[in-house]
């Protein structure tokens, strides 16, 4: 009976966006780093659904409607990513190579890392584009015939580690430059560590969102090839 | 508004035709932001054409894989099994990007 009622798109459009603006609200009456809105509204929705017994793929029936715009979106950060990179006159070889080299680096090691610790191969597939924007991660682990599903949970929780600790790995490491610091931490970490950079000063911000579209779109244009490279020589 | 959604669907459908039509291994959308980035720079299109409803999806765009995240309850017992190797990669993976991209530019003295 109530099963059909949570079958209609209504249902899960609803619960979404419900869920996102208490966690939103939360977020302003607690500024606390885990209280993270995507976070909380996703383990609120799930904690929903399995109280109620309700399935995802019935709860997805709504949710479909709200993550197709996921494609619009990432044609939006190419708009995103001209502004930026209009605001920044200077030479950027040397930025661009640093993104290129953090953005290889980001695939290879987690690879290297699932291999040597014996995770199954399909964890690898979805997890060797964690370092980018979410959506052009979820695109990526669908070519690569991962789960996109873990893509995005664990996308999530890289971005909100680089927004925690990203800082202050860096200036343990001796890193001083505020172009280093932001392109490293979208470089890393994307938009949640882009958030971060902002807080650290405009210069850090604006780097940082360069750095995040840049390493997504090499990301995406490298993964499939480094990744059928890696399985084909280990 | 309508006028840059219109854009923003017309460079997606770009995107994803060019995908489907040479079958390359890159997504659709990816594609469509690769031109629109390019369309800009030759001005092809102006920023004022794009820029409403491009502010508004990327202010959104944390609501949009929501749905997504949600969908890790089915893979719960995938990610209880390997969390450990999981946790390890993603950190020890994340501080190698971090350090490697920073150090490349602080060394040049960027």
């Amino acid at each position: 009976m109530m099963q059909q009622f949570f079958e209609l798109p209504v249902f899960g459009v609803f619960i979404t966006l419900i869920a996102y603006f208490l966690a939103v609200k939360l977020r302003k009456r607690w500024n606390y780093l885990l209280l993270n809105p995507v976070l909380i509204a996703i383990a609120g929705i799930i904690g929903f659904l399995l109280i109620f017994r309700i399935d995802f793929e019935t709860y997805n029936v709504g949710g479909e409607y709200i993550s197709f715009f996921l494609g619009p979106s990432v044609v939006a950060l190419g708009v995103f990513f001209y502004e930026k990179y209009e605001e920044v006159k200077q030479n950027l070889k040397i930025f661009i190579l640093a993104v290129v080299a953090g953005g290889i680096t980001g695939v290879l090691s987690v690879t290297g890392f699932l291999l040597l610790l014996k995770a199954p191969e399909v964890i690898t597939r979805s997890l060797a584009a964690k370092s980018v924007t979410t959506p052009i991660a979820i695109e990526i682990t669908r070519l690569l015939n991962g789960i996109p599903e873990i893509t995005a949970g664990i996308v999530i929780a890289v971005g909100i580690f680089g927004n925690a600790f990203g800082p202050f790995i860096l200036k343990k490491s001796g890193i001083k430059s505020k172009i280093a610091i932001g392109t490293a931490l979208g470089t890393a970490a994307h938009g949640i560590g882009t958030a971060r950079a902002f807080e650290e000063g405009k210069i850090q911000g604006v780097y940082s969102g360069l750095a995040m579209c840049l390493n997504g779109i090499i990301t995406a244009l490298i993964t499939p090839y480094l990744l059928e490279l890696f399985f084909r020589i280990f | 508004m309508l006028k840059s959604l219109l854009y923003i669907f017309g460079f997606l459908i770009a995107g994803e035709l060019v995908s489907w039509l040479f079958q390359l291994p890159v997504a659709g959308n990816i594609l469509g932001m690769l031109f629109i980035f390019i369309a800009l720079k030759l001005k092809l299109i102006s920023l004022k054409d794009v820029k409403p409803a491009s502010d508004k999806l990327i202010k959104y765009l944390v609501i949009f894989f929501i749905p997504y995240g949600v969908g890790l309850m089915v893979h719960f017992n995938l990610i209880a099994e390997f969390w450990l190797p999981i946790t390890v990669a993603v950190i020890f993976s994340s501080i190698l990007t971090l350090y490697i991209t920073a150090i490349i530019l602080e060394k040049t003295g960027k």
